[in-house]
């Protein structure tokens, strides 16, 4: 269909005729499944969790690959400054270990004030490992892949943490793997407090990898360069205690943060049932947008 | 074509591969599953490959594939990229019917003119992508799309190239 009239062929100008047909009807199908894929989201749910399921193997192979490769050239870095890395390592550790005895009494304070205020004590379990094996490095959006999905009894809505801090939360679910929306996307807004201090504050992500963080109320900038972002547990999807980010540099009337697990490092990370979930039943329309 | 004079000797004898006219789709739908690689990214700044082929192929030829099999290719690469589903089928089947059109107005070509063109649709799909993550919630900053915009169109080259040889080889020319 490159020239205008392909000669005086009736059967070549109505081939013409129908691919451009054809074309437009493409065009009119593709608005039609987005508009379908943005006002109902959940409509292309199996569709997605099967594309998901097809490239994730893939994806995981040869993260296994890469992984392997960087092991060992970091390992290899590790040797060539094994003495001054001995060094640091034992000073750190002698810093550690007095900090993880006044952790232990802290602990036990905690417990035993816990006991006399009768709290309820909740156990959060894991309902899955996976690993971290690819991201949406192609689109404005923040999304990773991870290598455990609704066979593992992963379902979409449920949170992800790593040893590190918080991750995302899931939005596709496929039978072996799922997609994570991640706390650095501009979507995925925590409800999060200061740790020194414990002051509400809002985090969203901005989409390159960083995180904004805004005070609840209006007025002085409560950040310092340093402080520690982490869940408040408000809203009831996160669970409460979960670090997120560390504040690197603040603006006017709130600060940027760098999440504490970043996705390029983070080997494991583990679903987690949602915290409270009769609450985010409850108000599970505005959190279950579609990517 | 001026390319065809670039690519050396003619010999007698020497005919297309069977599944030479499969090849062009295929690779496109090999682009699309570039999405799968393990690559780590906290910023988007990747190139999105799939579009990067198509555009390519139909820079190159004006008949790569039969028109219609834009849809099909662009909801390959929605399943693949994460897309919301039906984005690449509307995005991929346009930019044939743009770049068909612009076809009839153009009375040459050359690389400055597909380079510029190829910028075009590029700025088109990443404008776009942004326009979709804002209406879903994920409203960024306008200058969040000028670094991967760039790194699209300094990749085009390449992928033009790439898919030169692609096409020399499947015409075993």
């Amino acid at each position: 269909m490159a020239t205008a009239r392909p000669g005086w062929s009736r059967r070549a100008q109505y081939g013409l005729f129908f691919s451009f047909l054809a074309v437009i009807a493409g065009i009119i199908v593709g608005v039609i499944l987005l508009t379908l894929s943005l006002v109902a989201p959940k409509s292309f749910n199996t569709v997605r969790g099967a594309a998901l399921d097809v490239t994730a193997p893939i994806t995981g192979a040869l993260h296994e690959v890469t992984a392997t490769a960087g092991g060992l050239f970091t390992g290899a870095g590790n040797y060539w400054d094994a003495a001054n890395q001995n060094a640091k390592l034992k000073r750190e550790r002698q810093a550690m270990l007095q900090r993880m005895v006044e952790a232990k009494a802290i602990f036990q304070e905690n417990r035993q004030l816990k006991a006399t205020l009768q709290l309820r004590e909740r156990e959060q379990n894991i309902v899955a490992t996976g690993r971290i094996v690819g991201s949406s490095f192609n689109s404005p959006r923040r999304f990773a892949i991870l290598s455990a999905g609704s066979t593992d009894g992963v379902r979409i809505g449920m949170p992800v943490r790593s040893p590190d801090g918080l991750v995302g939360r899931i939005i596709d679910v496929g039978a072996l793997a799922s997609r994570v929306l991640l706390v650095s996307d501009r979507a995925n807004i925590v409800p999060a407090r200061l740790l020194r201090g414990g002051i509400p504050v809002i985090s969203q992500g901005r989409g390159d990898g960083t995180i904004d963080v805004r005070p609840l109320e209006v007025g002085r900038n409560p950040f310092k360069r340093g402080d520690i972002i982490i869940t408040s547990g408000t809203g009831g999807l996160y669970p409460p205690l979960v670090p997120i980010a560390r504040v690197v540099k603040l603006d006017d009337d709130g600060a940027i943060a760098l999440p504490l697990a970043d996705p390029a490092n983070t080997s494991f990370a583990m679903v987690q049932p949602p915290f409270e979930p009769a609450a985010v039943a409850a108000e599970s329309a505005p959190t279950s947008e579609s990517p | 074509m001026v390319r065809a004079a670039l690519t050396g000797r003619h010999r007698i004898g020497r005919e297309p591969a069977p599944y030479a006219p499969y090849v062009p789709a295929a690779s496109v739908v090999v682009a699309s599953l570039l999405a799968a690689l393990p690559i780590m990214s906290s910023s988007g700044w990747y190139p999105d490959f799939g579009y990067l082929a198509l555009i390519s192929w139909r820079l190159l030829r004006a008949d790569p594939w039969p028109a219609w099999w834009a849809a099909p290719l662009g909801l390959v690469n929605d399943l693949f990229t994460g897309c919301p589903i039906g984005f690449s089928v509307a995005l991929w089947s346009a930019s044939m019917l743009a770049l068909d059109l612009i076809d009839r107005r153009t009375m040459w070509r050359d690389y400055w003119t597909e380079w510029a063109l190829a910028a075009v649709l590029i700025g088109m799909d990443r404008w776009l992508q942004w326009w979709l993550a804002a209406i879903t919630g994920a409203r960024l900053s306008y200058f969040t799309i000028v670094p991967p915009l760039v790194v699209s169109i300094c990749v085009f080259p390449i992928s033009a190239w790439i898919v030169s040889r692609i096409d020399a080889w499947r015409l075993r020319r």
